[in-house]
């Protein structure tokens, strides 16, 4: 396996939203879940994960509250508000005109 | 909503801090816990599970604090950290703090305290509507004008909206206990519609009240009516007497008003002028300050051509009676005088500001350097260059703040005492106040030297190398070469800071020395002068009036302790000066362009004698000298040398009167020494003293004949005649009021109080430099040497000589302060130039001054490294190496 890329700047942002769009998940879940959908292509760490997560939630992206982890503990869960849903999609729309751009681009000769 | 949202974070970031923060701290636990049990599952010791854990988290901390940074508001939690932390380590400091803080109030608090009065005298509009359009005719920018001028002026121009004259006058207000003579003007009924000024009660005065016989109106100032009648409210409905006639009050001013602004500003209340028909073709005596409005459109320029045409015409059928009237916008006649002095001021604290923001910035590169090892290990565990630059502006922001309270507590202090100070041809001292200008001005002042005398130093230790600082520090090296000689530039140039302020203060001390040494022509110690003015009395009356100043005069001088007496129209240095042409005999008409105008006396005999004024040649006036006896005159010797050079001007005549239009001819009959007229360091010019027996005017005109200033020399102290004085004139008369006495002594202090002021304040500013920078001075070697104790320790224990390790460190200092102070010369040769018109017998570039100026300064630079020096010799080399 070829070692862990580096997160594209503003790439983490559509992965946690995208990785919140089936349940909520608390930190650790949501980096192991990225890591799962991205085939452990991205290895998330905490010193970006939990300012993204502050920062997103202060956006109005992201609901947190409290509850109990699987392990019992007291854990808080993140999920996408309605405003995060639709930030998902224009950002989703938005990665996929930049990444055919790019495409486009490097393939030309 | 994302914005509400936005706003709920930030309410909970700064209302709830500690929840919030506690509440990351147990999110950020689980998710180690987590990573934990994690490991555990794949098979590790729980202990060794951890370790894994918490590599994999890449400290706790710095996690923490990357949430805190991204959180809403956190620049203002920052900030709060920031400058608690600075407040935490400036206290650890208190002597360093205490003489930042000092240094800074002392050049913001000057440098406002100055602003204050620039702002409130240069800035500030003129209190009456529309000030900026007002403009002053005068001759020259300064001397009056005829009335017959001034009504052919009014009549022809074409530039002026309105035009109005005022005169002086001094009516006593008699008729209720006290009598009192009071400062008063003679307006033309055009004056107070073009000031736009309404009144408070009542009207402003008539055209038709201008005329003979209704002029007997009067309008009060808002403190006359306060002082003398209560502020009756009924006081429309009173007449009042004032030099014994009855005059209707028909208004009264607002509290603020004022006028004339640049004259007679103490005037309390105003009166109309009615021309005589004789006054108003008069042409020789000259005593109307003339005052109009632009015309909308019309420039100053404009203005100014309309009235030398006028002028002009005047001048070809009259040679000699309207020459160069100026037309100078109000403002300026008003403050034109202090502008130059004040501006300078202004340049001298910007001087000091500057200083004290170089103090300060050399004490904070110090304190930089002294906490290198703090800043190295903060960075060392993650602070980013950026956080510590932030850190380091934030104190010095906190200092500047601190110096901005000092200072604006000086400023208000140094105000009041400014005001206190100011001497009286300080126009518009009584409005001098701070504002909400001068204090954003301080604040703005604060913030930007805390920015520039805060980066350098921040910027300079946040970009280090933390291994290089650890490793450096730790052996106590010898410090680098690029800040030391950051240092030595910031004394230096304070040095050169001080040479500008102690060369501008120097000057102003030898120029008022030079006028201390004013030879003013008479002897004032031991003279006292008062003003006994007849008005409205008995004694006014024609008849009685010539007997009634000579009895005066006579009763004084036999007062016990009483030398001599005399009395003159208008006293020196303390008077007023009136200008009056004159013809000479079988002299040819003038030449455009020449001047024939001299000041205008009128004395008693025994003047001259009183005041020690020797006559060169002739006589006294005597009381032979009367009506119908033979008109005789005395004339100054700057008079006889400029218009009989060479010739004894005894016998010769003149004529004060158009001789065109038939003359009466003066005889000269005396010579007097040159004396001090109206202003104290101004050049010797004309003067005229006629007998007070051969003067209609005063023998038995109206008006202005009827007060007389009294001259009284005693052998002790003048002022303890005073009250017998008094008695003597109330036991002819008691409603005759005595009023403006002081002795000579307090007039001519009076006089120089401008040059006495100004160098009181650039005095200080001085001293304040000079303290400035022997601490800077001091400051720079005494830290040079406690860096270096480890390297003068090792020289001293191989046997160094502690004279020369003294002279090494003496020298450098003396060296960074001679740098400076030799640029300083040649800042020092461009302020004063500014300052040239403030200077009296001395010039700009005085040589004296630019001498010792260094001079005092390397001596200070010595006195001030000495002790360190000596410090650096007593060094034992054990203490020194063990030290580190």
């Amino acid at each position: 396996m070829a070692p862990p890329t580096n997160l594209l700047q503003g790439t983490l942002d559509l992965l946690i939203l995208k990785a919140l769009t089936l349940e909520e998940m608390h930190g650790l879940g949501i980096a192991r879940r990225i890591e799962q959908i991205t085939r452990g292509a991205f290895e998330v760490k905490a010193g970006s994960l939990f300012p993204a997560l502050h920062r997103m939630e202060e956006a109005g992206w992201l609901a947190a509250e409290w509850g109990e982890s699987e392990n019992n503990r007291r854990a808080k869960y993140y999920r996408l508000t309605r405003s995060g849903r639709a930030q998902l999609k224009t950002e989703t729309a938005e990665w996929d005109r930049v990444s055919v751009a790019i495409a486009l681009a490097l393939r030309a000769s | 909503m994302p914005i509400l949202s936005t706003l709920r974070a930030l309410w909970r970031n700064l209302r709830h801090t500690a929840r919030a923060d506690y509440e990351l701290d147990a999110e950020l636990q689980g998710f180690l816990a987590g990573l934990v049990d994690e490991k555990i599952r794949a098979g590790l010791a729980p202990d060794a599970a951890r370790r894994e854990a918490l590599l994999t988290l890449g400290g706790m901390e710095q996690v923490r604090e990357s949430v805190r940074e991204v959180r809403a508001g956190a620049w203002w939690g920052a900030l709060l950290r920031d400058a608690r932390y600075a407040f935490r380590s400036l206290r650890r400091t208190p002597g360093f703090t205490a003489a930042a803080v000092l240094a800074l109030g002392l050049g913001i608090g000057a440098t406002a305290a100055i602003y204050t009065v620039v702002s409130s005298v240069l800035l500030r509009p003129l209190n009456y509507p529309g000030a900026d359009r007002l403009v002053v005719l005068l001759h020259d920018e300064r001397s009056p004008v005829a009335p017959a001028n001034f009504l052919d002026l009014r009549r022809a121009s074409r530039s002026f909206q309105g035009m109005g004259a005022a005169e002086m006058w001094g009516p006593n207000l008699s008729g209720q206990e006290p009598a009192e003579k009071i400062p008063a003007l003679h307006v033309t009924a055009d004056l107070f519609p073009l000031l736009r000024v309404k009144p408070l009660l009542g009207r402003v005065f008539r055209p038709d009240e201008t005329e003979l016989g209704h002029e007997h109106v009067v309008v009060l100032s808002y403190g006359l009516w306060q002082r003398r009648f209560g502020g009756d409210p009924a006081i429309l409905a009173r007449t009042i007497l004032l030099d014994g006639e009855s005059y209707q009050v028909i208004g009264v001013m607002p509290r603020e008003f004022g006028f004339a602004p640049f004259w007679a500003t103490n005037t309390q209340l105003w009166a109309p002028k009615a021309f005589t028909a004789e006054a108003a073709t008069s042409r020789g005596a000259q005593s109307l300050r003339v005052f109009a409005r632009l015309r909308d459109g019309v420039s100053l320029a404009a203005a100014q051509a309309d009235v030398s045409l006028i002028s002009g015409r005047i001048e070809q059928r009259y040679p000699g009676v309207a020459r160069n009237i100026t037309v100078r916008t109000l403002q300026e006649t008003v403050v034109g005088r202090v502008r130059p002095a004040l501006l300078v001021m202004l340049g001298a604290v910007a001087v000091l500001l500057l200083m004290a923001c170089a103090n300060v910035a050399h004490m904070l590169l110090a304190r930089a350097a002294t906490r290198q090892r703090e800043v190295a290990v903060r960075s060392a565990i993650g602070a980013t260059r950026e956080r510590m630059v932030r850190q380091f502006l934030t104190e010095s922001l906190v200092l500047s703040g601190l110096g901005c309270l000092a200072g604006l507590l000086l400023a208000w202090t140094g105000t009041r005492a400014i005001v206190a100070w100011a001497p009286g041809t300080l126009p518009r001292a009584t409005s001098i106040a701070m504002d909400w200008q001068v204090v954003g001005f301080t604040l703005v002042l604060g913030i930007v030297t805390g920015l520039i005398f805060g980066l350098a130093p921040a910027w300079q230790s946040a970009g280090q190398d933390p291994n290089t600082v650890l490793r450096d520090g730790a052996r106590g090296s010898t410090e680098g070469g690029v800040r030391a000689r950051a240092r030595d530039v910031l004394v230096g140039s304070q040095f050169a800071f001080a040479v500008v302020l102690l060369v501008g203060a120097g000057l102003l001390a030898r120029s008022f020395l030079a006028l201390q040494r004013v030879d003013p022509g008479f002897v004032p110690d031991g003279v006292t002068t008062m003003i006994v003015s007849t008005g409205g009395t008995r004694e006014a009356q024609p008849t009685a009036r010539a007997e009634f100043f000579r009895e005066v005069l006579r009763r004084i001088q036999a007062i016990p302790g009483v030398a001599a007496a005399g009395a003159i129209n208008h006293i020196p240095v303390g008077g007023d000066t009136w200008g009056q042409s004159f013809w000479i005999e079988g002299r040819p008409p003038l030449a455009p362009g020449e001047r024939q105008g001299a000041t205008w006396r009128i004395v008693l005999p025994g003047y001259f004698a009183t005041m020690r004024i020797p006559l060169t040649r002739g006589r006294d006036v005597t009381d032979q000298d009367r009506i119908g006896a033979p008109g005789v005159v005395i004339v100054n010797q700057y008079l006889a040398d400029h218009y009989w050079p060479g010739e004894d001007p005894v016998g010769k005549r003149l004529t004060i009167e158009d001789p065109a239009k038939g003359a009466q001819w003066l005889t000269v009959v005396g010579v007097a020494r040159n004396a001090v007229q109206g202003e104290w360091s101004a050049p010797a010019s004309e003067e005229l003293y006629l007998p007070f027996l051969q003067d209609e005017g005063f023998v038995s005109g109206s008006g202005r004949g009827n007060y007389f200033s009294y001259v009284v020399r005693t052998a002790g102290n003048p002022a303890s005649v005073v009250p017998a004085i008094r008695a003597a004139v109330a036991e002819i008369d008691p409603a005759v009021p005595l009023s403006a006495v002081a002795t000579m002594d307090e007039l001519i202090a009076a006089a120089t109080g401008g040059p006495r002021f100004y160098l009181f304040l650039l005095g200080s500013f001085a001293v304040v430099a000079l303290t400035l920078a022997a601490v800077g001075v001091y400051g720079v070697m005494s830290y040079a040497v406690s860096r270096r104790s480890h390297e003068i320790g090792i020289r001293m224990a191989l046997g160094a000589d502690p004279a020369k390790v003294r002279r090494d460190i003496l020298r450098r200092g003396l060296l960074v302060a001679m740098a400076g102070a030799a640029v300083g010369v040649f800042g020092a040769l461009l302020f004063t130039r500014a300052m040239a018109t403030l200077l009296y017998g001395v010039t700009p570039g005085d040589p004296l001054t630019f001498v010792v100026v260094p001079a005092i300064l390397a001596l200070v630079a010595l006195v001030a490294s000495y002790l360190p020096a000596r410090r650096a010799t007593r060094i034992d080399p054990l203490v020194a190496l063990r030290l580190e």
